[in-house]
């Protein structure tokens, strides 16, 4: 019985340096002096310091470590005694009793640790969590924005492309047979080497169509543009809202020289004669006086005559002719008939151009299709009279004659305008003709240098030094003329 | 109809009268590419996007003889323009305001 007791005694004994080994384990922050060694000879000592019950203490030691400060204030005393081995300083109350816990300690003991108390009563600061990773549609509000921008372009794109396309093939339709049967070729695109007759408009862009026809008498050929508003382009379409522009159809019908005598002639809105009479080469040069009113030869008022000479005015005047005018006045924007057509004034970057510019006999219509942008394509259909007086005009030129007076005043015309011209230009011709002259020396001089016989050398450089006398000898002769016949 | 000699149609030689050529999509081109440029280079988005508006534009104005090529490159260099400015930066635009 006494050796079983000694060997429960020696349980107990190894069981208790079992929880001490195990409690050494969890108090890390020891100071190694304080000592396991220490414990073996007392095994309860540690129990001694502290009033309340071991069993307490040992149930506390370790959750102190994983609780947080949820419950200090229950234990505190125990917990005291805990912390203070423990060094547990980062479970903090801002109760006063912890404050006083806290003075009680040495301040030598703990290193880093300040006694300020931070209050809690600080408003939490909530970060913002970046847009992009919100998971939400709404912060891209811009992109959508962008995106249905871009969408309502293209609708719009298809939308005007499709409107001006019904506008051209309306055009067509309905001036299919008076084209038909004036010219015998109707579309042309310039691509095949024949002229074959293709029968159908040539796209240029989204908003103009052309149309070539040839195979007529009185005219080489008549090119018809159909110069449609922008549709396509939103931008366009909202700068139209502030300022409404209509469409309109360009006919320029091309002559042959014989086709038409020596004038220049135009008659339309205000406005339009306005601007022509500044953009055109012809219009400026000879028909500089202002536009006069259409009221005089029975035309509205709304349209304006700039002409060469008051023949021309009664010769293209004729009755006919103002009927078609009265009757479509809304629709001309501008008729321009030409033997000096250049198109608009150049403006050359070197000044004046050398040469005066190619002219060709033209015939210029420009006329405004109905509805002032909101067209449709029946409207398409009164065009078709303007057709007419187009044809009606090629005619009628061919017969138009000058008299003899009208032909010399013209001709002076003519003549005056080329001098003016020449005389512009002199200085910058001298100039040419100056570097062309040097240029032929250099030329022969390098020739004379090539040379490899010095027999011919030499003969050369004489025939070209007798041709520099002779030249100084004309010019002399020149001036003398010039002084005898001054005086 | 009186028949006469036919004459093949010769487009007018705009290289000799400028004037008559509409500059738009050119213009338009041009902006785009340089909005492209200022996207890509300093991360810009609505540089980005503005160069997309551009391509559309010239695209919209432009001849049905111009080269589909150059269109093609404006478009995809504006395009890329966009998705490398969001690829850098995924944060959406800020408005001006």
């Amino acid at each position: 019985m006494c050796v079983g007791f000694q060997e429960l005694r020696f349980t107990l004994l190894v069981y208790t340096i079992n929880i001490r080994v195990s409690l050494g384990r969890y108090n890390d922050d020891f100071d190694d002096g304080e000592d396991i060694a220490e414990f073996d000879d007392n095994d309860f000592a540690e129990f001694e310091d502290v009033s309340e019950d071991p069993a307490v203490d040992v149930e506390k030691e370790p959750p102190p470590r994983a609780a947080p400060s949820s419950t200090p204030i229950e234990d505190e005393e125990d917990e005291a005694t805990v912390e203070n081995e423990d060094g547990q300083d980062e479970f903090e109350d801002a109760d006063a009793q912890d404050q006083d816990m806290y003075s009680k300690y040495d301040n030598e003991e703990f290193e880093g640790h300040e006694k300020t108390n931070p209050s809690f009563k600080d408003t939490l600061i909530y970060r913002e969590v970046p847009a992009h990773l919100q998971n939400s549609w709404e912060s891209y509000y811009m992109e959508i924005l962008m995106v249905t921008g871009l969408l309502a372009y293209i609708m719009n794109y298809i939308i005007g492309k499709n409107k001006n396309s019904r506008l051209a093939q309306a055009w067509f339709n309905s001036h299919r047979e008076l084209l038909e049967s004036n010219f015998a070729l109707v579309g042309d695109d310039g691509t095949s080497k024949e002229a074959t007759s293709t029968g159908k408009l040539n796209q240029e862009n989204e908003h103009i169509y052309n149309l070539w026809c040839s195979g007529r008498v009185c005219c080489e050929g008549m090119l018809i543009q159909l110069k449609f508003l922008k549709r396509q382009d939103l931008l366009n379409v909202l700068a139209r809202m502030m300022r409404p522009v209509c469409d309109q159809v360009q006919v320029k019908v091309t002559l042959n020289d014989e086709d038409m005598d020596t004038f220049v002639f135009a008659v339309g809105s205000r406005k339009a004669m306005a601007r022509l009479q500044k953009e055109m080469q012809d219009l400026s040069e000879f028909c500089g006086d202002k536009p006069k009113s259409g009221a005089k030869y029975g035309i509205p008022e709304s349209l304006s005559i700039l002409s060469e000479m008051g023949e021309v005015t009664d010769g293209v005047m004729d009755s006919k002719m103002v009927h078609y005018l009265t009757s479509h006045a809304d629709k001309i924007e501008s008729i321009h008939f030409s033997d000096q057509f250049s198109g608009p004034k150049v403006m050359q970057e070197e000044g004046q151009p050398l040469k005066l510019p190619e002219t060709k006999k033209t015939l210029l219509f420009t006329f405004n299709v109905p509805g002032m942008g909101n067209t449709s394509p029946k409207d398409m259909d009164s065009l078709l009279p303007l057709m007419n007086m187009v044809i009606y005009s090629i005619d009628k030129l061919k017969k138009l004659r000058l008299n003899r007076e009208g032909k010399q005043k013209a001709d002076r015309n003519r003549a005056r305008v080329e001098e003016n011209f020449l005389k512009q230009t002199h200085a910058q011709r001298q100039e040419a003709a100056q570097t062309r002259r040097e240029e032929k020396k250099r030329a022969e001089k390098e020739r004379i240098m090539n040379e490899e016989d010095p027999d011919r050398q030499r003969r050369l450089e004489e025939a070209a030094q007798r041709r520099e006398q002779k030249k100084l000898e004309k010019k002399q002769m020149k001036m003398k003329q010039i002084k005898v016949k001054a005086m | 109809m009186d028949l006469s000699a036919k004459i093949i149609y010769k487009p007018p030689n705009t290289e000799t009268n400028p004037t008559l050529e509409d500059p738009t999509p050119d213009y338009m081109n041009l902006l785009g590419m340089i909005f492209s440029m200022c996207g890509l280079m300093l991360k810009l988005k609505w540089c980005a996007w503005i160069a997309v508006y551009c391509s559309f534009i010239s695209f919209a104005n432009s001849r049905s003889s111009e080269d589909t090529k150059q269109m093609m490159s404006s478009f995809m260099l504006s395009i890329s323009a966009v998705v490398m400015s969001y690829l850098q930066n995924p944060q959406p635009m800020s408005p001006p305001w």
